[in-house]
């Protein structure tokens, strides 16, 4: 290339290279990105492929191909654009390639290797169609994709330079730095100083003629940021062209990049850049002519994270060990060898080309007063879309989270962002409506820093995501000052002991206390900013961490030694799942049995309609895989065994009379705690109002689910010599607590469950033809009446609602089912399953409608005239709120409506109204206890069930009865009913099989069904159970999270060659 | 000369002296394990910090690395200052508890606890041993090395340096292992911190008519008994 040496020439230079590119674009041409992560992702193979493609067929003239730095879209690496229409074909592999040129040279679309929306599977035809670039400005970013990092000329058709040649033109140093300041740019590194006004400074500083250095910090060391390296990567022209303007504004005529070592492209391709821009005569002596010099070389960092810092880092350029100092003063009066240094982010270099080019004003014009211009965050964790976006500051938390990053991964819901690294801290989802500036983020207790965002879900723990912070802060900080190196270090201590479950409230107060005064005396910005991650954790999430010292509880399933294996520690009633799978795996299926029945006395009825809240912490799936289908296994060991096969082992009462104790309510809540208190020798006295036992299992819960015989074989095999069971008894009616108490019951357990729909608060609600739902289920499956007529509307989005509506579509008058729900059918809280299940037999869902109006004619139900929603901003619960859209009414036709939205419990007799005495909750309809020992506020008094937490699942009325029914002879034997929190570890070891290739599989097995047209007709069971051999293969498939804890001790030698002694 | 206001009272100090001599000056005593007449500031024990400034925008500063100015406002004893001095005094008795300085500190500053887990460790990193060799002794023999928990003090790969002239400078200074210098067993009785120091009276024939730098290390008596 030939140097210039005149910026006439460079105009000129220019001009000419801007004019060919319009010749260039008339071909299809094919981007690639080609950055670290698309590298990581085979990108390189595809590349060779392409160039083996082009030579072969000889497309040289007839193709681009482009190879770029990092775009941004790194979840679908490797992916290639075609250019033009920007059809974008994600995640190929190497036998994709043809397939792509030939679409591009054809001029057609491969549909099946476009890019499909994860929710709706719509292919979008062209880049700009997906949602993770629709709300995104992508100012700095969108370069990369333009342009080949390693050609000056690719730059510079894209108008690069132009900043250089209009700040050359002015030559005026003032005018540049005013520029800067007008534009309100805020250092991209994670303080939010004002860039300008370092400048200015900078400008200001040190004697006239003194040498005065420009650097540019491309030290970035948070986990899981890489913004500076993609820019680097994918655009190190930018950054020299912004580094020579900083040059000129501040008059210095040395530059350094302070570049970490383990960015190895990064270091290639600004080598490159300089090289060509030295030669080109950008760069150097007497830049085109004008006089001045400026030189950049690049300084490699060893990769310590404190030489971020940047006092630290002008020792490391020094040659010294990377240690701060205490500022002031600053580096602008005395930086490097003591002279004037201005250090700059990577990205805040990146932004002055576009400032200078394009004007202040224009530059101000994107993003809010005080925080102008875009960010780029690398979004990462529990994300759909990972990779590095690019938004306009002051956007919300929730656009981005939501929006660009396409919500959750899995089930589970996102729980807060990490925004800063490790010096940044947690903000949680309620709060996600907070806009994205440098000084909100500080008020909600984190910060901007250099932009890495964290996303983490219900399945994270805000107290080990402290720790690991931590433990990364300890390592990494450089030691110099004590409070950082003794704090940091004394933090992790004691995150570590609550991770383990030795930590006290006392140590929770030291580490607050702590935390403070770490960031208030520490010397620089990693030890002032090193306590966030706890306090910010400590703000939001405090009542995780206190979960975990009195509890020794891990909601989230993370800390090893509270949660042992996830499964049994997930279910509320502290099944061994993990022993279960592991007999199964073994065909020791009695000894399966066993286990399960041990835990639960309804093992049958949990084997179908579990929520398994076992599978959701399986580590088989929050670690991305599937999860073990644990409950399709627990159903294959119970349809082999007899529920009365199990003989419970009985405390004998020896010369003792055994205490009465009454149980209102025959459902799975009551008749566990009859079961457990009979074992202990209680005499228990069951009162129920229907005329069968059961409860809600039997009266909400349709056969088709829950096949008949066999709750009516696990009661039975549950009632013994010492229950007794009242029928056709309701309470308040027949009988009272008070008069329990007369005639001798020592204690009463309230089990009513939730048998009262809540009504939906329109008008017509009690015309006929309309139902509460559990109504019409009752009707249906206790007195067997068919209350569905014609068209059958059923409004709500639970397993209520549709239970309901398969009902309704079994019964023989019903012409067609459709479900409303006000959200989509996402957000909706009925099992996945059952929606499927609901789908298939032909049940339309009519989702984002609310009903507004219940239309009916003399009194009899005609219709119902409902509003269309969209979905809103989420709320704090991550689902987004339905907005009615003014206009949008329509009418449905309908001849029966059942309404699903809610259930409460009957407590009109149990209040001070019905003379019982027991504190309610009116609003809820449930009743209010203490949530450990679950005892009312009368004394011998418990409640537990539906009755207490609303509608839920049926597990947790069985757990409530189990825990009563310890609570009860607790509470007769006259014990303190509190007790000390344990935590439930795997002791039993199962000794675990070999996994063959028959054995051995990745999917999780499909529960079998039956067949949709013979299902339709009755109310024979649904669900069918595993075979023999697809139960083995399942159950191989577990982690064995038990094997860490209950692996005997190696006590054998470890093998050797065995050596013939002679 | 430059006016300021020290714990409420206006003084008016010479410009270019730190707040810690300031306040010394003045009488306001300030704790520090760091800092030495002679010896450049390095700020890194932390105990000296005071609270700069008014309202909202007050920080806590090294008083050793920072210099008077005209207006400041500082405070050597407020309420934010003793409950950080007494954390970082916590901290020091968890992992120093042998030093007398700190146990000296830490019951004139009232610190009846240490909530931590107990360390014996010898060094607290003040770095005063590293700046008494560098800027008094001109010999640079020992630095630190590593970051965060691991660093530590020494020599290069722990290898001796032969810029080491065993003048004793470093163990004259060092506030955590004095107890450490009159121990009663002959090996342990010197510091040991650095691959530098071996006790001359092992060697005895060798420095046959050099003085013992160990004063008051009594090793030599306890060997020849």
């Amino acid at each position: 290339m030939k140097r210039l040496i005149s910026l006439d020439e460079f105009i000129d230079f220019r001009r000419r290279i801007m004019a060919e590119k319009e010749i260039q674009y008339d071909k299809p041409t094919l981007v690639i990105c080609a950055g670290t992560g698309g590298q990581a992702s085979g990108s390189n193979d595809i590349i060779r492929i392409i160039k083996k493609y082009i030579l072969d067929k000889g497309l040289q003239d007839k193709l681009g191909f482009r190879i770029t730095g990092c775009q941004g879209f790194c979840e679908m690496d490797p992916f290639i654009l075609v250019q033009p229409g920007r059809h974008l074909y994600t995640k190929l592999k190497m036998e994709d390639v043809p397939r792509v040129i030939e679409a591009a040279l054809g001029g057609f679309v491969a549909e099946e290797l476009l890019y499909k929306e994860p929710r709706t599977l719509k292919a979008c035809q062209s880049q700009n169609d997906i949602p993770f670039f629709q709300k995104q400005t992508r100012t700095i970013l969108g370069d990369n994709e333009k342009l080949d990092p390693i050609r000056i000329l690719d730059y510079m058709e894209q108008g690069g330079y132009a900043a250089l040649e209009k700040a050359l033109k002015r030559n005026n140093s003032e005018w540049i730095v005013n520029e800067v300041l007008k534009s309100g740019l805020r250092g991209r590194g994670g303080a939010g100083f004002p860039t300008g006004k370092k400048w200015q400074l900078a400008r200001a500083s040190g004697k006239d003629g003194e040498q005065k250095y420009v650097v540019c910090n491309a030290d970035e060391g948070d986990p899981g940021a890489y913004m500076d390296r993609s820019l680097l990567e994918g655009n190190p022209h930018a950054i020299i062209e912004g580094m020579l303007i900083a040059g000129m504004a501040i008059g210095a005529d040395q530059g350094f990049i302070y570049v970490r070592s383990e960015y190895p492209l990064a270091i290639k391709h600004t080598l490159i850049a300089l090289r060509q821009a030295r030669d080109l005569g950008i760069l150097g002596k007497n830049i085109l002519g004008s006089g001045r010099d400026f030189n950049i070389d690049i300084v490699r960092g060893a990769g310590a994270f404190v030489c971020g810092e940047e006092t630290a880092l002008i020792k490391s350029v020094e040659g010294l060990m990377g240690e701060p100092r205490q500022r002031p003063p600053y580096p602008i009066e005395k930086g490097i060898g003591g002279h004037p240094t201005c250090i700059n982010n990577v990205e805040t270099l990146a932004n002055i080309p576009v400032i200078i080019s394009r004007g202040a004003e224009e530059f101000a014009k994107v993003g809010v007063p005080g925080n102008t211009g875009t960010k780029i965050f690398s979004l990462v964790g529990k994300i759909r879309n990972t990779g590095l976006v690019e938004v306009p500051l002051g956007i919300k938390i929730s656009d981005v989270v939501y929006d660009i990053g396409g919500g959750p991964v899995g089930n589970a819901k996102i729980k807060a962002v990490q925004t800063g690294g490790p010096s940044g801290g947690c903000i949680p989802a309620s709060m996600f409506d907070l806009p994205i500036d440098y000084d909100s983020l500080v008020k909600a207790g984190s910060i901007m820093g250099s932009g890495g965002m964290i996303v983490m879900d219900e399945n994270t723990c805000m107290v080990d995501i402290a720790k690991y912070f931590m433990k990364f802060l300890k390592d990494e900080s450089c030691g110099k000052c004590f409070t950082c190196r003794k704090g940091t270090q004394r933090m992790y201590e004691i995150l570590d002991d609550i991770t383990k479950g030795k930590g006290t409230l006392e140590q929770l107060d030291l580490l607050e206390e702590l935390a403070l005064v770490v960031k208030d005396t520490t010397m620089c910005g990693l030890g002032q900013s090193a306590p966030n991650p706890v306090l910010s954790t400590l703000r939001y999430f405090r009542e995780e961490y206190i979960e975990h010292i009195v509890n020794k509880r891990c909601p989230a399933g993370v800390c090893k030694e509270l949660v042992g294996a996830p499964c049994q520690s997930a279910c509320p009633l502290g099944t061994e799942a993990w022993r279960y799978v592991a007999y199964i795996a073994r065909g020791d299926y009695d000894e399966a049995y066993r286990v399960i029945r041990e835990a639960n006395p309804f093992p049958s009825v949990c084997a179908r309609v579990c929520n398994h809240p076992c599978e959701e912490k399986c580590r088989a799936g929050t670690g991305g895989g599937q999860a073990v289908s644990i409950r399709a296994l627990k159903r294959f060991v119970t349809d082999r065994a007899e529920p009365s096969s199990y003989i419970p082992i009985r405390h004998l009462r020896a010369n003792e009379e055994s205490p009465k104790v009454a149980i209102v309510g025959a459902g799975p809540a009551g008749l566990t705690a009859a079961h457990y208190l009979s074992l202990q020798g209680y005499r228990v006295t069951v009162f129920d109002a229907e005329r069968k036992a059961g409860g809600m299992m039997f009266s909400a819960i349709p056969a088709y689910r829950l096949p008949r015989e066999i709750i009516e074989k696990e009661i039975e095999a549950l009632i013994d010599e010492n229950i007794t069971v009242k029928y056709n008894c309701a309470l308040g009616k027949d009988f009272t607590v008070d008069g329990l108490f007369s005639e001798g019951y020592k204690a009463v357990f309230l089990a009513l469950g939730a048998h009262r729909s809540i009504p939906l608060k329109i008008d017509g609600e009690n015309s006929e033809g309309v139902y509460p739902s559990i109504q019409f289920l009752r009707s249906f499956n206790v007195f067997g009446k068919k209350l569905g007529k014609g068209a059958v509307g059923v409004i709500g989005g639970g397993n209520s609602a549709v239970d309901a509506a398969r009902v309704a579509l079994r019964q023989e008058d019903v012409t067609g089912v459709t479900i409303f729900y006000r959200r989509t059918r996402h957000e909706m809280p009925a099992f996945e399953e059952e929606i499927e299940a609901a789908e298939q037999e032909g049940i339309q869902l009519e989702t984002l409608t609310t009903p507004t109006k219940i239309l009916t004619n003399s009194g009899r139900l005609t219709g119902l005239q409902c509003q269309r929603n969209i979905l809103g901003e989420p709320d704090a619960s991550g689902r987004r709120r339905p907005i009615p859209i003014p206009g949008s009414e329509f009418i449905v036709p309908l001849d029966t409506l059942i309404v699903a939205i809610s259930e409460g419990s009957d407590i009109d007799c149990l209040g001070v109204a019905g003379k019982m005495k027991i504190e309610v909750d009116e609003r809820s309809s449930t009743v209010k206890v203490d949530s450990e020992t679950l005892c009312t506020n009368r004394p011998g008094v418990f409640a537990g069930g539906d009755l207490v937490t609303g509608p839920n699942t049926i597990v947790d009325a069985i757990a409530a009865g189990k825990r009563v029914a310890v609570m009860i002879d607790r509470y007769v034997r006259g014990v303190e009913l509190k007790q000390p929190a344990s935590v439930r570890m795997p002791k039993i070891y199962v000794p675990p099989v070999e996994v063959d290739e028959e054995t051995a599989a990745d999917l999780r097995v499909e529960t079998p069904r039956a067949a949709v047209p013979w299902r339709k007709r009755g109310f024979a069971e649904v669900e069918m159970s595993l075979t023999v051999r697809e139960a083995k293969r399942e159950a191989c498939r577990c982690l064995r999270c038990d094997l860490d804890f209950t692996r005997p001790k190696e006590t054998a030698k470890p093998e050797r060659m065995e050596v013939e002694v002679k | 000369m430059i006016n300021m206001k020290l714990n409420g009272l206006g003084v008016t100090v010479e410009e270019g002296m730190t707040i810690l001599e300031v306040a010394n000056f003045y009488g306001f005593p300030i704790p520090t394990l760091c800092h030495m007449e002679g010896l450049s500031p390095y700020g890194a024990c932390r105990l000296c910090v005071v609270e700069v400034g008014d309202g909202p925008r007050a920080r806590l500063v090294t008083s050793c690395t920072s210099r008077a100015e005209e207006g400041m406002i500082v405070r050597t004893a407020s309420n934010r200052v003793m409950k950080a001095r007494m954390m970082i005094l916590e901290l020091l008795l968890a992992s120093c508890p042998q030093s007398k300085i700190i146990q000296d500190l830490a019951s004139k500053y009232q610190v009846r606890q240490q909530r931590f887990r107990q360390e014996h460790e010898d060094c607290i990193m003040c770095g005063l041993c590293v700046r008494m060799c560098e800027e008094q002794m001109m010999a640079k023999a020992i630095g630190f090395r590593g970051r965060g928990e691991k660093r530590s003090l020494g020599t290069p790969f722990d290898i001796k340096s032969e810029e080491c002239r065993l003048c004793g400078g470093c163990i004259y200074v060092c506030p955590a292992c004095q107890l450490r210098c009159t121990y009663t067993d002959p090996d342990k009785a010197i510091c040991g911190g650095c691959a530098n120091i071996h006790p001359p009276c092992y060697l005895k024939d060798k420095f046959d008519d050099m003085m013992c730098y160990m004063d008051p290390c009594v090793a030599c008596e306890i060997k020849r008994d």
